[in-house]
């Protein structure tokens, strides 16, 4: 099991690019395989390291502001990164910059293979520049772990309140010596009732140390469990599919969901009396009522279905600054509850399609995610965006914001296609809904030739029905009488 | 099914990946433009007249008793079968005026697919053979109906055994649905299989009978013929009752006479009478689903008799049968819908062919003098036309503007109100589904209750993936298809025993339901309640039906008349029975349904009556799910319990309850003598 995770990991690192080079063409197999007993070597220590972990959410949002310096003799550019075993297969949106200079680009970080056994797993980070001897640089790590919060009670009754239990370090687990750190954490309540670690407590606000000197790979076990009565919307499987139509000027999107809420089970079972009760002065509540999806201005056209049929509870508000899209599920979903759909869209080509200036090629920037937007968040374990491009579209480049597990170029084949449209898919592991501002651009050929290929093909093949009909109508098959 | 699937390949290989389900919802309406054309064809042949078609047509397209069946979304069997029918119909009645093998062998092709696609087909199967049998009665015997009868009866019955589920049946039974339980019953039947062999035979016998007749001199003809009719009676008679008592043919079905005698099913089969459809037509409903036409129709079948060509015959025929089977049962007033358009198409269109001719009738005078003026002498025909009055062309025609002006206006106005009654019928009975509730806010915006789907996708999504849902039959063909989960009974049950089995748990204490529900491996019970909402077609009120049903299996332990007071009324408030309060539908409609009034005031919308102020105690089966507006609730049933104490107490030490200690007997010992 764990090295499987790992594998996953790995892959997603295999693949992990950077918004700099990001790109098909580019093979992407820089991984390297570590030795067994590799340790990261001792040439970075971080003099001072703040860490903030965001408990807001439904997700853990850690960001590391950490100064190091090299104090080896020779400049160095690998910063290593460790985690637990169990815990990489869950981390996501890893994202290396300089703290200095934010504009620009984000360094390569990548999970590294190494002993599947080993309880400790590295990402690779390297620098845009070698770091000389005994200068320093600062760093912003910032990165997001699913499926670490669980529920305890694990099963509450219909109007509880949820609590959440986090198990972490105080020391943030650094492969190098840390001269002085602090660790702090942010609720979204102040009621917190229980924790270890003598916490330096201030509002919804812990502080841990500051700690002096904490060796490489030390860590001190601390907990909370704190109150969280949002539902733990976590998606296992989001299909996502852009389709582009040149002719009709359209966009067109379609996202298939397989929610799930992670939160606390009811203990009994559902009861309607009581949740018709509690509707009418909107208690806080573990479960999920509402999904709001704030489109792109201008989308039209909104579809909300499911397995069987239209979902009539929805309401799309559109006007010249917003576009909401607030579904309803049919039934409120509870924790360990399950409830999967189907959203989609059109919208106006134009603001996101662009013609290079020479050549037939072109420019699509879309987002990579467009689920709902929800203080609490929503996580997604699995995404697969499909770009549809139109048929005949050929040297299929893209950029994405997000690590990439995988990336195809297929084709697919729908109304009336002969060779089926040019397809690019992107599989991204542990996505969370800050994806929504991200952009993925694909750039792509479409020759003006490809463009009439299929009003030509629907001419031939009408011709030919005629020339068939009209070839079997002269044909003379009666029985000659006498 | 097939023809769905068939659409939807060839689709696909066109490239256009069309979702199976819009096929199956547009297939209804697709089919109708089909019968419409059909039916045009079909009446094309019965008149000389353009315009009887093309109205034909339109009835056919707009007449609510079709519509009922042909809206989109409305994917049943019957969906392409009156297409089938109507034209299957439509190539006999060629194949009879041609004596053509080709349009014979057609009609036997449709009606093998008319078998395939619907029970309805042994609709044909009578009526075809009836018409061969009228028309040689009426000694109209000709070589053309001998090539197409005996064309369609050989390969018809060929075609109609490649059905699996009919298979040898044509040939052993007397009714052959009779095997086919609850779906022939709701397909109708009118008759007898044997009527199809027998004219075939007759048919032959006729034939032969003519062939001897050229070639044998008149005398010897007469005797010979006697003696074949007697001999061939004897042996015939003999053959159908030995075969009869000796099982080869089975004797008549239920069904069979539950046409004839309207109150056979409600005594015998309630499981039959049960269905709303198969209740015998209210004479409003012929014209909320004809209109005018229902006047027309006589009028047009009338106009068959003036003309009695052998198609004629065969409308004649048709409306007299479809008439009455459609008296017997409200669904088969489709049946009689292809043959009411037809009639009265006819007559309409003879009226408008009359009225809405614009200059005048030209009297036959001016033409032959205008022959006479080129030809200097008269024909002798001419001259006796002239003199006889008998042979007298007489002129008919109207020639006041006025008369025909308001038949014309007349008609008119009644062909708009037909239109306007149409689409009323169809917007207001026919168009919405039965799972979503349409209803209208105060304000005139629309509100949808879709509680069925809410209930639905909730088991669909949150319940184990084998988990076997207990309801009445006529959700079990939703809840295996928006659910995806397995059901006791459906809609396609034919085992009356196993629906009275559920009838049986639904309608008994919880005491007895339970082991019921243990042995058929029940996870959910699924109850309809429209208490809260005034929604009538819930399962109280189809509670009587499932009593009768389970009654007819187990009269010593379920009894209609302990559901009932004492004063014969069904009643569901303070003085309902105690075999209704007990009855484990009941504590499942009501259950914890007094929580949302206040104490005492608990009303039930629907029956319109209050409810007792304590609510049914379920200890067997615990609330699962409940729909927004309570329509579907869902129970759990609970496992056994851990410590083998029964759930009645169970749930009475949960509650705390103690336990009621048993009284003691005190008194003098008593010596039982017994």
């Amino acid at each position: 099991m764990r090295s499987l995770t790992l594998f996953a990991a790995c892959l997603c690192s295999i693949f992990t690019t950077t918004a700099a080079d990001a790109n098909l063409s580019t093979p992407l197999s820089s991984h390297q395989i570590l030795p067994d007993n590799f340790k990261p070597p001792q040439v970075f220590k971080n003099a001072n390291l703040l860490r903030n972990i965001n408990l807001e959410k439904g997700y853990v949002r850690e960001t590391i502001n950490v100064v190091i310096e090299n104090i080896d003799a020779k400049e160095q550019d690998t910063y290593y990164i460790p985690f637990k075993a169990e815990a990489i297969g869950n981390v996501g949106g890893i994202e290396v910059r300089d703290k200095k200079d934010p504009e620009k680009a984000a360094f390569h970080s990548e999970v590294v293979e190494y002993d599947p056994y080993s309880p400790t797993q590295f990402y690779r980070v390297t620098l845009s520049s070698p770091l000389a001897p005994s200068t320093q640089q600062t760093l912003s790590i910032s990165y997001h772990v699913l499926s670490a919060l669980a529920p305890l009670p694990a099963t509450i009754n219909q109007q509880d309140k949820q609590y959440l239990y986090y198990t972490f370090s105080t020391y943030w687990p650094s492969a190098y010596l840390t001269e002085k750190q602090k660790t702090k954490i942010k609720f979204s309540t102040a009621d917190i009732p229980d924790y270890t670690a003598e916490p330096l407590r201030e509002g919804k606000t812990f502080t841990y140390g500051p700690f002096e000197q904490t060796p490489a790979g030390v860590e001190q076990e601390a907990s909370v469990r704190y109150e969280f009565t949002r539902p733990i919307t976590h998606a296992t499987l989001l299909e996502r599919d852009v389709e582009i139509s040149q002719w009709g000027g359209n966009l067109a999107t379609e996202e298939r969901y397989w929610l799930t809420n992670k939160g606390a089970h009811l203990a009994g079972h559902f009861s309607r009396v009581e949740w018709a009760r509690t509707q009418h002065y909107n208690p806080p509540t573990s479960a999920l009522r509402m999904l709001t999806l704030p489109l792109q201005v201008g989308s039209l056209n909104p579809y909300f279905t499911d397995d069987i049929g239209n979902v009539s509870t929805s309401r799309f508000r559109s006007n010249i600054r917003e576009a909401n899209l607030e579904l309803k599920p049919r039934y409120p979903v509870f924790g360990g509850w399950k409830y999967s759909f189907k959203v989609g869209w059109d919208a106006s080509l134009g603001s996101f399609l662009r013609k290079l200036k020479k050549g037939d090629g072109y420019v699509l920037r879309v987002p990579f995610l467009e689920g709902p937007k929800m203080g609490e968040g929503v996580s997604y374990e699995k995404v697969d965006l499909r770009v549809i491009l139109p048929e005949g579209a050929t040297n299929v480049l893209y950029e994405s914001p997000i690590p990439v597990v995988a990336s195809e170029v297929s084709s697919h084949k729908t109304f009336m296609d002969t060779l089926g449209r040019t397809t690019l898919k992107l599989t991204a592991m542990n996505v969370v809904d800050e994806a929504r501002e991200k952009y993925v651009i694909v750039t792509y050929d479409y020759p003006f030739i490809a463009a009439y290929r299929k009003p030509f093909t629907i001419f031939a093949g009408i011709m030919t029905v005629f020339a068939t009909a009209w070839g079997i109508g002269r044909l003379d098959v009666s029985i000659a009488r006498p | 099914m097939v023809t769905s699937g068939i659409i939807y390949h060839v689709l696909r290989l066109l490239s256009m990946p069309v979702d199976i389900r819009n096929i199956c919802v547009l297939l209804a309406p697709g089919f109708s433009g089909l019968t419409a054309f059909a039916s045009y064809l079909i009446t094309s042949e019965m008149t000389t007249s353009p315009s009887a078609g093309l109205l034909a047509a339109v009835f056919m397209g707009i007449t609510p008793g079709y519509i009922s069946r042909s809206v989109a979304g409305s994917y049943d069997n019957e969906a392409i079968a009156i297409f089938l029918l109507v034209f299957t119909f439509f190539l006999w009645i060629k194949s009879v005026k041609n004596g053509s093998a080709m349009w014979g062998a057609l009609t036997a092709l449709f009606y093998g697919y008319m078998v395939s696609a619907w029970g309805g087909y042994v609709f044909i199967t009578n009526l075809l053979p009836l018409h061969t049998f009228v028309l040689i009665c009426m000694g109209r015997y000709s070589p053309r109906l001998y090539v197409s009868y005996s064309t369609w009866f050989a390969l018809g019955t060929l075609a109609s055994m490649q059905v699996p589920f009919v298979g040898f049946l044509p040939i052993r039974s007397s009714d052959h649905m009779s095997a086919l339980g609850k779906f022939g019953l709701k397909d109708e039947d009118c008759g007898n299989r044997l009527t199809v062999p027998g004219v075939f035979g007759l048919l032959q016998l006729v034939a032969f009978v003519e062939f001897i007749r050229q070639q044998v001199p008149n005398k010897q003809f007469q005797t010979l013929l006697r003696g074949l009719i007697f001999v061939v009676f004897v042996v015939s008679m003999g053959v159908l009752v030995l075969l009869t008592v000796s099982g080869v043919i089975a004797p008549w079905s239920g069904r069979f006479y539950s046409l004839w005698d309207t109150g056979y099913a409600k005594i015998h089969i309630p499981i039959i009478a049960s269905v709303s459809e198969h209740q015998p037509t209210a004479w409003p409903a012929f014209f909320f689903d004809l209109n005018l036409m229902i006047w027309l129709f006589p009028a047009g079948v009338y106009m068959c008799f003036q003309q009695l060509k052998d198609e004629h015959v065969f409308v004649v025929i048709y409306a007299v049968l479809a008439s009455y089977f459609a008296g017997v049962m409200v669904r088969l007033m489709l049946t009689l819908t292809p043959v009411v358009c037809i009639a009265a198409a006819l007559a309409l269109s003879s009226i408008l062919d009359t009225y809405l001719v614009a200059e005048n009738p030209i009297p036959k005078e001016p033409q032959s003098n205008g022959q006479a003026r080129g030809d200097s002498v008269k024909s002798t025909t001419d001259m006796i036309k002239d003199s006889l009055r008998s042979t007298r062309n007489p002129i008919l025609g109207i020639y006041s503007y006025i008369s025909k002006a308001s038949v014309v206006g007349a008609v008119t106005t009644y062909l708009l109100l037909f239109v306007l009654h149409c689409t009323w019928v169809t917007s207001n009975a026919y168009s919405s589904p039965s799972v979503v509730l349409a209803s209208k806010l105060p304000d005139g915006s629309q509100h949808i209750i879709d509680d069925y789907r809410e209930a639905y996708y909730w088991l669909r999504q949150n319940t184990a993936d084998k988990a076997k849902i207990m309801s009445w039959w006529d959700y079990g063909y939703q809840i295996g298809g928006m659910a995806d989960r397995p059901t006791l009974v459906d809609n396609n049950t034919w085992n009356n025993t196993h629906i009275a089995t559920v009838g049986k748990a639904m309608s008994s204490r919880e005491e007895v339901s339970y082991p019921i529900l243990r042995q058929h491996d029940v996870d959910y019970v699924l109850v309809v309640f429209g208490g809260l909402l005034g929604y009538s077609g819930d399962d109280i009120n189809k509670f009587l039906w499932m009593v009768r049903i389970s009654e007819g299996i187990w009269p010593e332990e379920i009894n209609e008349r302990n559901y009932f007071t004492a004063r014969g009324e069904y009643r569901v408030d303070d003085e309902a029975t105690p075999t209704m309060r007990n009855s484990l539908m009941y504590k499942m409609s009501y259950y914890n349904y007094n929580a949302l009034f206040p104490a005492g005031q608990a009303q039930d919308r629907v029956r319109g009556s209050k409810l007792p102020a304590d609510g049914p105690q379920l200890s067997t089966l615990e609330e699962a799910f409940t729909s927004e507006n309570w329509i579907i609730r869902i129970y759990k049933v609970k496992d056994l319990d851990n410590v083998g104490r029964d759930h009645a107490s169970a749930v009475a030490f949960d509650k705390g309850n103690k336990k009621k200690k048993t009284a003691k007997r005190r008194g003098a010992r008593v010596l039982r003598v017994e």
